[in-house]
Order: structure tokens, then sequence, then C-alpha cells
């Protein structure tokens, strides 16, 4: 069974008209957690146009990818929203009780958690 | 004693074909409607056993005569119960030919349809808000999340007799005959009774009928089983006929408490479900709800004392409350009410049932049946709650773990005492990762944290932190923590770790309310913090990487031990202190890399348990513990924190206006002999009490107790000398230790 493991996410919070401009690396993963938040998975930074975006390195998620089939299974057993049906998409919303966040794939999704929360979310999920 | 049965057979007709009956009597419906037919199955009460298929191996217990089913032993667990969540347009309950009917529209209009029918083995327990409807399968729950409506398609269930010896074996409806019947249950001389319901048992002939007739169930004869039955026809001529079973037709209910439940909610009734209930005959004797043994008797009574709405007499009487949830007792009730109200009102005679007065039954509520444990939790979790980096190293360590401040934390490592020599004499490190952390960042950013804080916070030089109470509009002490200045536009802010969650809340409220031009991060879960703490603090951080010497309340970026921190000298200890704030990835590294540097100089970790005592003896008031919901700064001795020639900021104009009031009680510390008392203990003075410990320990180092607490002023001064758990206790000023505060600034 796939584990949860740190993400070396670095977080980005400025107006939002900024994160609307940005213009992501080509093969970043920008997570629009909020309107005035990104979590980035990306080897290099893009420039944002705010000078007084807090831009950090932030190791408090973890995340495991899984396979459509096994995201299936956890959410129906845990999740009780209704996923869309649009991929790639990213949505957050509670998975076994704990707040987490999922990008979506065509064949496979990450699913990521506040580290602090990894051990409970991997007990309930069964990805312990 | 076994019985045996056949494939298909419910657990009823299993025992009614031995010649068993699973509970102690009362009209069989074999439809899943009432509750006559409950047992424990398998060590689970109230099963239906109608509606069960029989096992082998199984056992069924009748329900003791004079009590409720016996609980399991709490030594035994119930087998985990899982929840599957599945999504559609519409759920149709239900599967007769209302069901299919309203499920193939549904499918035709182009909407995903999700079936659920009680024969499948999909027992729909509960619709819930956001149209959530629950149903309990053999592998687990389901909830079914409909997007657009639920059609509840669940038909009708027969109207049970209430007379005199209802409660007797050998009652059945009209279809249960037919069903028990048909799988050889030998029903004995059976008298057929129509008391306005038709009855066609043309297609049982294996029925010994020996009478049929039209009229009224005067009463059931009987001692335990049935054998006689008193009828009353229309012309008022009664009759008495022996027999071994009564079926008694008096028309139909339709089964709607699914959408009795769901008012305001999109779920809609089809079929026999949606027909207008038969009104039975008043009952004047008998019982009308078994399952909470309400008479009709009863219900005379209550209609007696003034209840006359449905509502009502349910909560008078508790009838409808139980096992069937009304399925039984609803018709007599309504025909109860509808009977007296017209009584009450001649002009509404003689046709009751053409009048208004019939009330609607009362709402009803999931679920509708009855739950194990585990299938009610299925699916529901506890809330979370969070660990630090270093939880797992806690643990490893031995420490005894518990939930405080909405984390797990260690209380301590088996050894408080010697933890709390190891701050006091050498050094020793904690976890301190739960304190809120924040980022704000903006042009408006000083401005912001100036209406918001009430110290002045322009006077904050780069690099250096201060203390800040933090208090809500109404002046009151919700929170404290540091302001620590990064730049002119960017400050770090730290809350307490019961505060934290509510902190970012409270940021990004004011920023949106003032219109500040600001951006918010939460780090909280993102760092973690390790305090450095005691005389050799310093020496060990060298040790570790830090180069350059840090004043008291002065930050800092250093490397130690090759993890990248952010450095705070301050002191809640009354030591030497520095807060590390780090990735918390690298929280375990940085904890034991300080661990084995600082062997040789007596490093141990800390728990909390040592460190409330440790800030106890400073006078360090803990916001939640020592504060209470109407303290102000001057209540709790803080009034050095707020800077009132400000302009202004968050909560001054209360604090102006409380201050013109005269002090009534006031937080001040005290001391005693050992034994510490426990917190929340009387204060007394003269006899009279006169307010309550908040935080009390021993102090090893001054040998003798410590403790805040609540005074109230008594002939507008604080008394000096009180009584605490009984033993004189003095007045005195805090801190209890190093008064001066020479230890922490060294």
């Amino acid at each position: 069974m796939p584990e949860l493991k740190s993400l070396p996410f670095t977080r980005i919070v400025a107006t939002p008209m900024a994160l609307d401009a940005t213009i992501w690396p080509a093969e970043a993963l920008a997570f629009r957690a909020a309107n005035d938040e990104v979590l980035l998975l990306a080897s290099s930074l893009p420039t944002i146009a705010d000078p007084h975006a807090i831009i950090l390195p932030d190791s408090g998620f973890v995340g495991v990818w899984l396979s459509a089939e096994a995201l299936q299974a956890i959410f129906e057993q845990h999740c009780e929203w209704a996923l869309p049906a649009t991929r790639p998409v990213f949505v957050q919303g509670a998975v076994a009780g704990i707040a987490a966040k999922l990008w979506l794939e065509a064949e496979r999704g990450l699913l990521i958690v506040p580290a602090a929360y990894g051990h409970d979310f991997a007990e309930r999920t069964g990805l312990a | 004693m076994p019985v045996a049965f056949e494939a298909g057979d419910s657990v009823l007709v299993t025992l009614q074909r031995a010649g068993l009956h699973p509970n102690h009597g009362g009209c069989l419906c074999a439809a899943g409607d009432c509750p006559h037919c409950l047992a424990t199955v398998n060590g689970v009460a109230y099963v239906r056993t109608c509606q069960t298929l029989a096992q082998p191996g199984m056992i069924v217990e009748s329900f003791p005569t004079d009590d409720y089913p016996h609980l399991p032993p709490n030594t035994q667990r119930g087998p985990t119960v899982s929840a599957r969540n599945l999504h559609c347009d519409v759920v149709v309950i239900g599967m007769g030919e209302a069901g299919q009917a309203a499920a193939a529209a549904a499918t035709a209009a182009g909407k995903s349809v999700i079936t659920l029918d009680d024969k499948a083995g999909q027992e729909v327990v509960g619709i819930y808000p956001e149209l959530m409807v629950v149903a309990r399968t053999d592998t687990g729950m389901l909830h079914i999340h409909a997007h657009d409506e639920v059609v509840v398609a669940t038909g009708a269930a027969e109207i049970q007799p209430v007379a005199p010896g209802n409660h007797l074996r050998g009652i059945v409806t009209p279809r249960a005959a037919t069903h028990l019947a048909a799988k050889g249950v030998a029903l004995g001389r059976v008298v057929v009774v129509e008391s306005g319901g038709a009855v066609n048992l043309s297609t049982s002939p294996a029925l010994n009928i020996v009478a049929h007739r039209k009229g009224q169930v005067l009463q059931f004869e009987g001692l335990d089983t049935l054998k006689a039955v008193v009828i009353q026809d229309d012309n008022g001529l009664s009759q008495r006929i022996e027999c071994d079973t009564a079926v008694v037709g008096l028309g139909f209910t339709p089964r709607d408490l699914l959408v009795r439940m769901a008012a305001g909610l999109k779920v809609r009734a089809v079929g026999d479900a949606a027909r207008e209930a038969d009104l039975p005959p008043c009952p004047n004797a008998g019982m009308v709800c078994s399952c909470s043994s309400v008479s009709a008797a009863d219900l005379q009574r209550v209609w007696d004392q003034g209840f006359h709405e449905m509502e009502l007499v349910k909560r008078a009487t508790l009838a409808g409350t139980g096992p069937c949830q009304g399925v039984v007792c609803v018709p007599h009730m309504r025909s109860f009410l509808a009977t007296r109200t017209a009584a009450a009102d001649p002009s509404a005679m003689p046709d009751i049932t053409r009048l208004s007065k019939v009330q609607a039954p009362f709402t009803a509520r999931p679920v509708v049946r009855q739950l194990t444990l585990g299938e009610v939790a299925a699916g529901a979790h506890h809330h979370a709650t969070p660990r630090t980096g270093l939880d797992a190293e806690h643990r490893r360590l031995g420490a005894v773990m518990d939930r405080i401040g909405g984390w797990w934390r260690p209380w301590h490592y088996g050894n408080p005492l010697a933890e709390y020599w190891a701050v006091r004499e050498a050094v020793s490190i904690g976890d301190v990762s739960t304190l809120g952390k924040m980022i704000v960042s903006g042009p408006d950013t000083l401005a912001f944290l100036e209406r918001l804080y009430p110290t002045k916070v322009s006077s904050i030089a780069a690099g250096r932190s201060r203390y800040v109470l933090i208090l809500d509009e109404r002046g009151y002490v919700m929170d404290d923590g540091l302001i620590c200045k990064d730049s002119d536009t960017r400050y770090t802010l730290t809350f307490t770790s019961g505060g934290s969650s509510h902190a970012e809340m409270w940021l990004r409220d004011w920023a949106e309310g003032w219109n500040m031009d600001v951006r918010i991060l939460n780090q909280t879960m993102s760092l973690g913090a390790i305090n450095v703490t005691g005389p050799l603090a310093t020496q060990l951080l060298q040790r570790a990487g830090l180069t350059q010497p840090y004043k008291f309340m002065q930050h800092g970026h250093a490397s130690i031990a090759n993890v990248p921190c952010r450095v705070y000298r301050l002191s809640f200890t009354g030591e030497v202190s520095y807060e590390l704030h780090h990735p918390v990835d690298q929280s375990a590294k940085l904890w034991r890399t300080l661990m084995t540097l600082g062997a040789d100089l007596g490093i141990r970790p800390h728990g909390l348990q040592t460190l409330l005592q440790l800030r106890l003896e400073k006078g360090h008031v803990i916001v939640g513990q020592d504060t209470d919901f109407d303290s102000t700064p001057r209540r709790i001795g803080m009034e050095w924190a707020l800077r009132m020639d400000k302009v202004d900021f968050l909560g001054k104009p209360a604090i102006e206006r409380t201050n013109k009031t005269v002090l009534d009680k006031q937080l001040v510390g005290f001391e005693m002999s050992a034994p510490a008392t426990f917190e929340g203990a009387n204060i007394m003075y003269e006899g009279e009490y006169v307010g309550y410990v908040t935080s009390s320990t021993h102090s090893p180092l001054l040998g003798k107790v410590v403790m805040l607490g609540w005074l109230k002023l008594v002939n507008g001064a604080l008394p000096s000398e009180v009584m605490i758990d009984g033993r004189l206790a003095r007045r005195v000023d805090v801190p209890f230790y190093d008064k001066e505060g020479g230890r922490a600034r060294a």
C-alpha cells in the first residue's frame, strides 16, 4: 500500500490578481487552495507580481499518488461529497473526516492532507 | 431448541412453523411494519424476524417478558461496519410497481438512478438533510446522496386491530395469513373479520376458515394464545367464535415514515405510499402501542388532561416512539382524536372521516429501523487530533501523551521532577510546535496590527519581539502571544496553542472588515517549534551552530544542527530560552541532535506538566485557564501591556468604559504550605466565598505551594490572607520566582 510522504510544496500567498496573472512553470502543479493562496509543486519558482507576496517552502503537507481505482475505493468509503467529473481538477473537502486536498488526473490522483493529520488519515483510510 | 427451516424461510416463518412465536404475542404482519416479531438474533436486539432469512446456527431469543432486551456485555465489541457513499440524481425506495415506474421515468429523463428495496436486502433507515438516504445492507451501510430527489414507493401497511386481548398469539393481518399459509404454517381454525378492510383469502385454500364476518372485534380471548374472538356486527349483535387464529382486515395506512421525516426536502411518495390512510374504528380498549405499552385507556387519560394534538399525545404517552415508529398506533391515535374531537363538536358528526378534523400523523424522525452502534457509527469519524512532527519521538521516549490545547502533547516523560530540575539547573527541550504561527505581509501591515493590538507596534524594531495581549472588541482578553517584526511590511505573530485555530479567522475577519491590504499565512502546522531552555541553553545552541548571541526578545534566522531555524529568544519558563521554529519535517532531526549534543550538559526533554509548573512559578497567565470570559487586562493585573495613549485599538473603547467602574475582582498570586490544592478550589475569607484557584502547583525550588486565583475585593480591598482548601494562604505579588527576571534575560 502506498504511504503518505512529505510533499515539497512552495506556499504562495499573494493578491488574487497577482496569482491569476502568474504563468506557472510547465511541469508545475499549482493548486489554488484559496483565492489568495497557491500550493506549488515545481522545481523552479515563477515571478509573482506582488511585492508583498509571502513565498515560503512548506513541508506541512503529506500526500500520496493513487490510481483512479484506489482513489475511488477510498472516496466511496470516506468521502460524503461528490467529486467533479472533469479531469484534471483540484478540489478540497473532508475525506475520512479530515480536511484534504485532491488533485485528480484521468488515471490517478494526489491525496494531500496536513502532516499533523497524516497519522489519523492513514489509519482511517488504510494507507498506514 | 433447534428448529428446522427451508431455504428462503424467514426466521418468523421458521419459528411459526415450529409452533413458536418470536416474541410474546401481538398481531403479526409479516411485512416488517409491526413490532410483534422482534427478537434478539445472534445477539442483536430488535431484529425483525419476518424480514430476516433463517441461517444455520442462528440463535434467536425472545425479549424478557418484563424488561427490555439485554445489552450485550461491555467486554463484547461489536463488529466495525463500513459505509459506502454513492451519488446519483434520483433515489427510488421500494421496487414495487410504483417504484419501478418512477425509476423508469427518471432514467428516461436522463437521470442517474439508484433503487433500493428491502426485498433485495437494502433496508432504508432514514433520509437526512441534503438528501442523504441511509440504508442498511448485509455488507454495510449505504450513504446515498441524491442530487435531485428521492422517491418513496414503499407501499402501504395493514392496520392492526386494537381490542382487549390484542397482545395474544394467534392474531394476524390478511397478508400475513396468506404468507404464512403459503409457507406451510399451520394456523388451525381461522376466523376472518372484516373491520372496514376487505379480506380475500381465496388464494390460500389451505386455510381452515371456520367463520368470515364483517364487524368489529370486541375482544380477543385467551391466556397467552388466542382461544376465541368476540365480534360485533353492524347491527350491534355480538358473537363469540372459538378459533386458533384471527385474521382481521382494517384497511391500509401508507408507509410514509420516510416522507414524514423529510419536510423541506425533495422527497415525494408515489403509489400506495401516497394513498389516503384508512381510518379504523375508534379504539375504546386494548393495547394501541405495544412498543411503548400505551393502551386506549392511556389515550383517554391524556385526552382528559388536555392533550388533543397528535404531536402532544405522542409526547404525553410516548406512543409512536418505539421500534415500529408509529406504524401500528398512528391510525388508531388519529381515529381516537378525530372521534373525541367530533364528539366535542356535534356538528362534526356523524362521518368523522370526511372532516378535516382527522389530524395528520406526527413528524417522523430517523431512524425507522433499530441499528447497532456499529451501523450508526459507520462512516463517522471522531474529530482528529493533530500531532506535531515530534509525536513519534515523544512516544518513542515513553512520554505520557494527552490531548491538550487541541493537540496530542507529551504530559511528561516519566520523571517530571527531573524534567523540572533540568530546566532550572541545566538545559531541557520541549515541543512547542502547537503554538499558533502567522505571517502578515503587505503595505497596510503596520496599520492593521496597530489597530488590532493594544501595544504600540510601531515601536518594535526589526528583529525584535514583544509579548502582547489579544483583546476582543469588548476589551476582554481573548489570547496572548508575540509580535515579531521582520520588516516594515512583514510581521510574524504567535498565538497560544488553543487559540491558534481561531486566530487565522480573527485576523482575516478584521483585515477584510477594515479593508486592509495585507496577506496572511497560517504556518501553525507547517512549522515545528522546539523550546530550548535552561541556564545552559545558550551553550547547547552554540554547540549546535548558533554563531551570534541573541538578546532577550530578539529573533533571527540561523542554522541549528543543519536545520534552518527561525530563532526567538524569549522565556516562558523563567530561564534563558530559545524557540527554534523550523520545517516540520525536520523536527525529529533537530530534536535528536540537540539531545545528543546536550547529553553531557544533563539535557532532558520536559513535558507540559513541567512547563505549566515552571510558568506558574513565574506567574505567567495561561489564557483560558487563568482567564475567564470577562477577564479584562485590569482584572488580570496586566494593564502594563496596554498603550491607552494610542489613538485606537480593538477593545479600547470598552476598556475605557470598564476602567471607570469599580474594580470588583482580580487575578492574584497566593502561597501556602504543601500539598498543592486542586485547580478550581474555593477561596474563602471570613467564611464567605471570595474566589477560586485557577492554577496551583508545589514549587520544588521555593518549597511551597504557589497559586493563581480570582479574588473578590472585600470592602474595596483585596484580602491579604484567605482560606484555601481549609488552609491559610497568603496573597503575594507575582512572579513567585526570580522577581527581577534576571535569569530569563541572562
